[in-house]
C-alpha cells in the first residue's frame, strides 16, 4: 500500500541519526553521537517535577508563569520587550515550536532560506508545509557566510530564513557582522527570521549567544524558537516555546493546540523552577566560575581526543554541544563508512555528516565530516578516550580507522 | 509582524529592494487554509469560567487525579534519570506495552517495533496520521460533529473534507448518505468512538457496513478510540478487529482520559508498517520524540490489572447518572450517551437563541460552563441547538452544578 502514502511522506527517509543509535546500541558503543547529556538533570528541577506529579498537576495545563519567566529573561538577556501574555506559545519542544512556527508562515511555495549544513529536520518540517528549501552554503573550513551568496538567494517569493545559532553541527556562532547582514536580507526583502536558540546559553571562550530579534527592525519580524532541554539537561521532558509578535504567536498557539494540545503538564511547572534558576547556573554552562568539567572543557578534550587519532580541526566549536570534523585528509573512508569502523573497531559511535548537508554546492565534502557530541560525563568521555588509546598503543599507528 | 501569509500578503517586486526597511503594521494573519482556526472555544469558555467563577462542566479535563501507581512511576522514572530523548517513535518496553493491551483489547497480535508510533498524546497521532497519509487535494469523510483538531489537521495536509452529519436523537450513522459521499476518490475516513461529543458509539453493524464500502473502494479508516475505556452502554468495537481492516486502519489511543492524566500527553498510533512509515515521517518533524518519563509510566499503567478499568467504568457510571438525571430534572432535552465522559443536551427549551448565546448565559447568569457544539461541525447551524456537558469531575461538582442550573435556569 505504499501507493497510500502522501507525497510528502514517502520523500522521507529515516533520520541516519536515530539508525546509528540503533546500531550503536547492539553494539553497546559508547554514544557520543545524540545531543543529550548523560548525566542528571539539576536535582531541583527533579525534584520540581516530582513535586508537581504528587501536587496533582497532571492535566490540560497552560503554565503562563513560563512566559513570565521568559519575558523576564529576553529584557535581561537582550533588552527585548516581549508581552508574556500575547507574544509567547509553550509548546512540545522546540521541536513542535519550530513546526507550529513554519505552518504559521509558510503556505505552498513559499521559499524558505537555510543555511548548509543544518540540522536534519528543518527540511522535512517545511516540506511538510509545502514551502521550498533553498540552501545557502556556509564555506568551510570555518563555516563562513557569503554576504553576497545569501543576498542573491533572496527572491520576491523567499517567506522566511532559518537561523539556527549557536549552530547545530558546526558549533558556529554567528557573529554580529554576520546577523546584521542577515537582518539586512531580512529587512530588504520582507522576510520573517525562524530561529532556533536551543543552545542559547552554551558557548565558549566568552562569547555570549546574541538574538538576531535584538537588531534593528527585526523583532518584528523574528520567531524565536528554543527550548528547556539543552540549558537544564532535560532533553526528553518536550518542554520548548516560540517567542514573536503577537500576531505570529497567536498564530502557533492555535496551530499548537491543534497538533498537540499542550505540553506536559508536571514538566511546565518543572520549567517555572529551572526558569527561574539564578544566573550563576546559566554562568557555569559557558564554564564560568565552576571547578566540574564544563562544556568548554569538554569540547577540548574531545578535540585532542580526535587530533590523536589523526584528526586536524580546523574548526574550534564556539557554542552547542558538537564538534564537526573533517576527516583527515588521507583518510579514504566515507563518512558513513568512518562511522561503522569507528563503531566496529573502538566501540564509539559518533554521526556521520552527510544528513546535515543539503544543498548541491557542498557535494564535495558532505561525505568528509563527522559530529561528535560532546555532552557526555567525564566517565564517559575517559572512557572513550581509553578505547582510542587501546587502538592506538595495540597498532602502534594512529591511523588504524582508515 | 509584516508577513504571516504569501497568499495574503502580496510583495510589491519594487519596494523589496529598498533597502531602508520595511516596517509594516498588518492586521494578523495566518496562511488561508488555517483561517478559520482562531483561538479555539474551549480556551475561550475557560477563560469566561475563570472571570465568572463558574463551575467547569466544559472541558473534557477530570478534576480528580490519575491513580498513584501511575504517578509514581513517573517519579521514579524522572529520579532514574530517564529524562533525555527517547527514541523517535518510543521507549521500547512502552511499545511493547501499547501491543500487549492491543492484543488484550482487540485479539491482534502485532510488531511493537514496526506498528507502534508513541506520539504527544492523540492530538498528535492524529496530525501525524493526516499529514503523513493524506495528499494535498484527497478527499478525506468526517462525520460531525467532531473534534476540531480533526478540520484543523486535515486543512494544513491539504485535504478536501466530505462530512457527513450524525444527527440526533441516537446519531445513526446515515448509510445512504454514506454510500452516496464515499467513491474511489475517498482517501480516508475518520471515525472517532465513543464519540465526542455525543457519546455515541458505533454499533457492529455500522462499523461493517463503514468496513465493507471501504474494502470496495480501497479507503484508509483512521480511528480515534481515546474513550475505549469508557464504554458504557455496549462494547467497544476496533475497526482494526473487523476483517480485512486492520490493513487499511490506523488505530489512535492515549493515555489521557483512561488514566485520568490529560496533561501528560501521552498517545500512540498502530497501523500495519506500510502505514506507521508515513505516520513516523510526519512524527518525527512534528514533535520529534515524546516525554520520556512519562513514556515510563504509561508502561506501567498499560499493565493495569483489570480491576482498575472496572473500577474506573464503575466511579464514571455513578458521576454519569447523577448528570444525566440532574440535566433532565432541570428540563433539557437529554441524549442517550453510550460512552465516553460527555452528554448532549437540546438547550432550545430555555429560550436562547443558538448554542454560544446559551453557554454565555449559561457561565454569566448560572455559573456553570458547557460547551457549545456549532464549533464541532462544518456547518455551525447544524449544532446550534446542542451544548455538551463533561460528568469527568468529581460527584460534588457535579452535584452543585445540578443545583446551580434547577435554580436559575427558566423554560421560556
Amino acid at each position: 500500500m505504499e501507493g497510500k502514502l502522501s507525497s510528502v511522506a514517502k520523500n522521507f527517509t529515516p533520520s541516519p541519526i536515530q539508525e546509528l543509535s540503533q546500531l550503536a546500541q547492539r553494539c553497546n558503543a559508547i554514544n557520543l553521537a545524540e545531543g543529550f547529556p548523560d548525566f542528571p538533570a539539576p536535582p531541583c528541577i527533579k525534584e520540581a517535577a516530582v513535586s508537581a506529579i504528587n501536587n496533582d498537576f497532571n492535566q490540560y495545563r497552560h503554565v503562563q508563569g513560563i512566559c513570565d519567566q521568559l519575558a523576564l529573561k529576553m529584557k535581561k538577556t537582550h533588552g527585548l520587550d516581549v508581552n508574556p501574555l500575547t507574544d509567547i506559545a509553550i509548546c512540545c519542544g522546540q521541536s513542535e515550536a519550530f513546526a507550529a512556527a513554519i505552518f504559521s508562515i509558510i503556505s505552498q511555495g513559499d521559499e524558505v532560506l537555510l543555511f548548509d549544513p543544518c540540522y536534519e529536520t528543518y527540511e522535512g518540517c517545511i516540506t511538510l508545509a509545502g514551502g521550498i528549501p533553498v540552501y545557502v552554503a556556509l564555506e568551510p573550513p570555518q563555516w563562513t557566510l557569503d554576504p553576497e551568496k545569501l543576498m542573491r538567494s533572496f527572491t520576491s517569493r523567499t517567506k522566511a530564513i532559518v537561523l539556527n545559532s549557536p549552530h547545530n553541527p558546526t558549533g558556529k556562532v554567528f557573529s554580529r557582522d554576520e546577523l546584521e547582514i542577515i537582518a539586512e536580507g531580512c529587512r530588504r526583502w520582507d522576510c520573517v527570521a525562524i530561529t532556533d536558540e536551543v543552545y542559547e546559553y552554551i558557548t565558549y571562550d566568552n562569547q555570549k549567544h546574541e538574538t538576531i530579534a535584538k537588531l534593528p527592525g527585526m523583532q518584528e519580524r523574528t520567531i524565536i524558537t528554543s527550548s528547556l532541554s539543552k540549558t537544564f539537561s532535560v532533553t526528553g521532558w518536550r518542554i520548548g516555546w516560540a517567542i514573536a509578535p503577537a500576531s505570529a504567536a497567536s498564530a502557533i498557539q492555535n496551530i499548537h493546540i491543534r497538533i498537540t494540545d499542550s505540553a506536559p503538564a508536571p514538566f511546565q511547572e518543572a520549567a517555572l523552577t529551572a526558569l527561574r534558576s539564578p544566573i550563576e547556573y546559566f554562568e557555569t554552562l559557558r564554564g564560568v566560575g565552576s571547578g566540574r568539567m564544563e562544556y568548554e572543557l569538554k569540547r577540548d578534550f574531545c578535540m585532542k581526543l580526535l587530533g590523536s587519532v589523526g584528526f586536524r580541526i580546523q574548526f574550534k566549536p564556539q557554542g552547542s554541544l558538537f564538534l564537526f570534523a573533517e576527516l583527515p585528509k588521507d583518510c579514504l573512508l566515507s563518512d558513513v563508512e568512518y562511522v561503522e569502523e569507528l563503531i566496529k573497531q573502538a566501540g564509539v559511535v559518533v554521526v556521520p555528516g552527510r544528513g546535515f548537508f543539503h544543498g548541491n554546492e557542498s557535494c564535495k565534502y558532505q561525505k568528509r565530516y563527522i559530529r561528535v557530541a560532546f555532552c557526555k560525563s567525564e566517565a564517559t568521555l575517559n572512557a572513550a578516550a581509553q578505547k582510542f588509546g587501546e587502538l592506538i598503543n595495540a597498532k602502534a599507528c594512529p591511523k588504524i580507522l582508515y | 509582524m509584516a508577513t504571516i501569509s504569501s497568499l495574503s500578503t502580496h510583495k510589491d517586486p519594487v519596494s523589496t529592494h529598498d533597502a531602508t526597511p520595511n516596517i509594516t503594521h498588518q492586521p494578523v494573519q495566518v496562511a488561508k487554509r488555517l483561517e478559520k482556526f482562531k483561538t479555539t472555544i474551549f480556551t475561550q469558555m475557560s477563560m469566561l469560567a475563570i472571570k465568572h467563577g463558574a463551575i467547569n462542566l466544559g472541558q473534557g479535563f477530570p478534576n480528580f487525579d490519575g491513580p498513584d501507581f501511575v504517578k509514581e512511576a513517573a517519579i521514579q522514572a524522572i529520579k532514574d534519570g530517564k529524562n533525555q530523548y527517547a527514541r523517535g517513535y518510543g521507549v521500547p518496553d512502552f511499545n511493547n506495552a501499547i501491543a500487549a493491551r492491543f492484543k488484550k483489547d482487540t485479539g491482534l497480535v502485532i510488531d511493537p517495533e514496526k506498528e507502534v508510533t508513541v506520539t504527544s498524546g492523540c492530538t498528535e497521532a492524529i496530525a501525524a496520521t493526516m499529514l503523513g497519509l493524506i495528499n494535498p487535494g484527497d478527499e478525506v469523510i468526517l462525520f460531525a460533529p467532531f473534534y476540531d483538531s480533526y478540520e484543523a489537521t486535515l486543512s494544513m495536509a491539504g485535504a478536501k473534507v466530505k462530512c457527513i452529519t450524525l444527527r440526533p436523537p441516537d446519531f445513526a450513522v446515515p448509510i445512504d448518505e454514506l454510500k452516496s459521499t464515499i467513491s474511489k476518490n475517498t482517501r480516508a475516513i475518520l471515525i472517532n468512538t465513543p464519540h465526542n461529543p455525543t457519546g455515541k458509539m458505533f454499533t457492529r453493524e455500522e462499523l461493517n457496513t463503514i468496513a465493507s464500502l471501504c474494502i470496495e473502494n480501497d479507503v484508509l479508516v483512521f480511528t480515534d478510540e481515546v474513550y475505549d475505556k469508557l464504554a458504557f452502554e455496549m462494547d467497544h468495537i476496533s475497526m482494526a478487529s473487523l476483517p480485512g481492516m486492520y490493513e487499511r486502519t490506523v488505530t489512535m489511543n492515549s493515555l489521557g482520559k483512561t488514566f485520568s492524566l490529560t496533561g501528560w500527553k501521552i498517545g500512540w498510533a498502530i497501523a500495519p508498517p506500510h502505514l506507521t512509515w508515513g505516520v513516523r515521517q510526519a512524527h518525527s518533524f512534528l514533535t520529534f520524540a515524546t516525554s520520556t518519563p512519562m513514556q515510563y509510566a504509561a508502561t506501567v499503567a498499560l499493565q493495569a490489572p483489570d480491576s482498575y478499568f472496572a473500577e474506573l467504568k464503575r466511579d464514571y457510571m455513578a458521576k454519569k447518572a447523577i448528570l444525566m438525571q440532574g440535566l433532565k430534572d432541570v428540563g433539557f432535552k437529554v441524549f442517550p450517551s453510550s460512552g465516553t465522559y460527555f452528554v448532549v443536551v437540546d438547550h432550545t427549551p430555555f429560550g436562547l437563541e443558538n448554542d454560544i448565546a446559551f453557554c454565555e448565559y449559561l457561565i454569566k447568569e448560572v455559573g456553570v460552563v458547557a460547551i457549545p457544539t456549532s464549533v464541532f461541525y462544518l456547518n455551525p447551524e447544524d449544532g446550534k441547538n446542542l451544548v455538551r456537558f463533561t460528568f469527568c469531575k468529581d460527584e460534588e461538582t457535579l452535584r452543585s452544578a445540578v443545583e446551580r442550573m434547577k435554580e436559575k435556569l427558566k423554560k421560556k
